[in-house]
């Protein structure tokens, strides 16, 4: 019997080579096709649009960067999504870190394992509820006539401290933020507690005979373990702070007056309401040289560590 | 020692007890909203004026029911649209991963890279010429302007974690049955699928999470509502049905079921999935 060579042995001419792996090639075809079609031709489509003054169906005019300058200079409304989106993902960054971070110690230091078990799946239990469906209810929860937010400052006698919290300027992004209390995030909860799991039990073990408390070792052995965990949950939220505008989108399309708008609302506004395509496809180049920034901060300080 | 160990092991129940309790408290109040959605589905509107956020009775099961006949078309559409959705993602890119993990041609690290490349480009950088692609494809309002581009995106991801743990299997595996003269077809179906089932079941799970929480695509390219996907289905339910609480929340929670269901059949998937998935750009 004569074993078949694998294939592309290096040895081989070139031609011969990408003959033998064909089978290989072929099997990326529908791939590369989709990617090329959906992905790729995009992708670029929109980096060369955002050079260009564009409306669908009209003549594009090359404006070089102007977009970008008109953004930065002149657009009032991007400034302020820009700040409001600063705030946002600042406000993500410390619920997710501190309440994950609570949350994930008291599970990992839960004695009974059908405890552990339990409230684990209570604190995934919202993550595997639709997020429009927590996004209405919370849009009802704020709601200034029959929302129970109100109902509730009526019933212990705050009544001068209602008010329509999305509707209402000074509030609006605050409701934004806020909405989930009490921000209870399970998969931050997961990772972090993946981290504390794989701390080798014998340091613990040594360091409770040492006389160590159990605040002790979470200063001492159990954060120094873990940092590479918020590490990642810090950039991670932070990209998704930078794209996300699911929410603002859902609960008020950036409004009132322009209070909660996001870069990524404020492109699609422009986009599909006033048709400035080429402005828009700028918003969006920004937003993907900001993920790119913090992606190479991800790659080079944070994933090389293995958890 | 003994005394010690039964005295330690009470100290600790003790703290248990503490631990449930604040965790008690913080899942709780989570979980407070949907508790919320739960009592006033059952409302009336004079019930919901009456008593706004406690049980009310008799119980309206029928808000349940005229809700069933809006969101079941909802639902059909994104069972239906992510579905095929993960039915490509995975079909797609366990072949291409099977390809760049375990056979060996020029340039099969560039093409690898072109597919990783594309972790770093976020879906608001390509959300407006994509919408332009597909409105000149023609395929605004029907479900192939979801399925096309979710199977595309979807891929990414999963080919990065099939082709990472399809290298992790031992090499000695697929050489063995290539001298013993299986084809690279042979190896995919008879060895590669079979060997990563849990694999492709993470990667299922976050490409189905990913795809049924999608509001702003499907706004945009169905406008008809009857082709319409959960999500953004229940999001115009919702603006159309404001001041019916019983009906509108008995809605939500019927678009909460499916998903609840899925992970009660594959909760460890989904844990996993969920871990994993944070690596997703």
């Amino acid at each position: 019997m004569t074993a078949r060579p694998a294939p592309g042995n290096s040895r081989d001419p070139l031609l011969l080579q990408v003959w033998k792996g064909r089978t290989g090639y072929l099997m990326l075809v529908p791939t590369m096709v989709l990617l090329g079609v959906f992905m790729y031709y995009p992708a670029f489509l929109g980096l060369y649009r955002s050079l260009f003054d564009w409306a669908p169906g009209l003549d594009a005019d090359f404006v070089g960067l102007g977009n970008f300058v008109k953004l930065f200079t002149k657009d009032k409304v991007f400034q302020q999504s820009m700040g409001n989106m600063l705030q946002l993902s600042l406000w993500y960054v410390l619920s997710t870190v501190f309440v994950s971070l609570f949350v994930a110690i008291l599970l990992h230091r839960m004695i009974s394992q059908r405890l552990k078990y339990l409230y684990r799946f209570l604190a995934i239990l919202p993550v595997i509820i639709p997020g429009i469906v927590l996004l209405m209810l919370w849009k009802f929860i704020y709601d200034a006539t029959v929302g129970p937010l109100n109902m509730l400052l009526i019933a212990i006698g705050l009544e001068e401290w209602t008010r329509a919290w999305l509707a209402n300027p000074n509030t609006a992004l605050y409701a934004v933020m806020l909405r989930n209390f009490p921000w209870v995030d399970g998969v931050a909860i997961l990772i972090l507690l993946a981290g504390l799991q794989v701390i080798p039990q014998e340091i613990i073990e040594s360091a409770r005979i040492d006389g160590a408390t159990n605040w002790r070792i979470l200063r001492s052995v159990e954060f120094p373990l873990i940092t590479g965990q918020i590490k990642l949950l810090t950039v991670l939220t932070i990209m998704w702070g930078v794209q996300e505008f699911t929410a603002v989108f859902a609960m008020t399309q950036g409004g009132p007056i322009n209070k909660t708008m996001v870069p990524g609302m404020w492109m699609f506004w422009n986009a599909f309401r006033i048709n400035k395509m080429g402005y828009a496809a700028a918003i969006g180049v920004i937003l993907f040289v900001l993920t790119l920034i913090l992606t190479l901060i991800n790659m080079k300080y944070i994933t090389t560590q293995e958890y | 020692m003994a005394a010690a160990t039964v005295t330690s092991e009470r100290q600790f129940r003790r703290h248990d007890f503490w631990r449930a309790l604040l965790l008690t408290v913080l899942c709780g109040l989570q979980l407070l909203p949907l508790l919320m959605a739960f009592f006033i589905s059952f409302k009336t509107i004079p019930q919901f004026s009456r008593v706004p956020f406690l049980p009310t009775f008799p119980l309206h099961w029928e808000n349940y029911l005229s809700a069933w006949e809006i969101v079941r078309l909802f639902l059909f559409n994104t069972v239906f649209v992510s579905g095929l959705t993960v039915v490509g993602v995975l079909a797609l890119g366990s072949l291409a991963a099977y390809s760049f993990a375990i056979l060996r041609y020029p340039g099969r690290e560039f093409l690898f890279y072109l597919v990783l490349a594309l972790m770093m480009v976020p879906a608001t950088l390509t959300l407006i010429p994509s919408f332009v692609l597909v409105k000149n494809l023609q395929l605004l309002n029907t479900r192939w302007s979801l399925i096309l581009p979710w199977i595309a995106s979807g891929q990414v991801f999963a080919i990065f974690i099939l082709r990472t743990y399809l290298q992790s299997l031992p090499g000695e595996l697929f050489d063995a049955a290539r001298i013993d003269g299986a084809s690279e077809w042979q190896g995919y179906f008879m060895i590669a699928l079979p060997m990563s089932k849990s694999m492709l079941g993470v990667a299922a799970i976050l490409n189905i999470l990913g795809t049924w929480n999608n509001l702003i695509w499907p706004a945009l390219t169905i406008s008809h509502l009857e082709r319409q996907t959960l999500t953004p289905g229940l999001w115009s339910y919702q603006v159309e049905n404001f001041t019916r609480y019983g009906f509108l929340m008995a809605g939500l929670l019927i678009g909460s079921i499916p998903l609840i269901v899925l992970f009660f059949f594959t909760s460890r998937w989904f844990v996993e999935g969920l871990t994993s998935g944070a690596i997703k750009v």
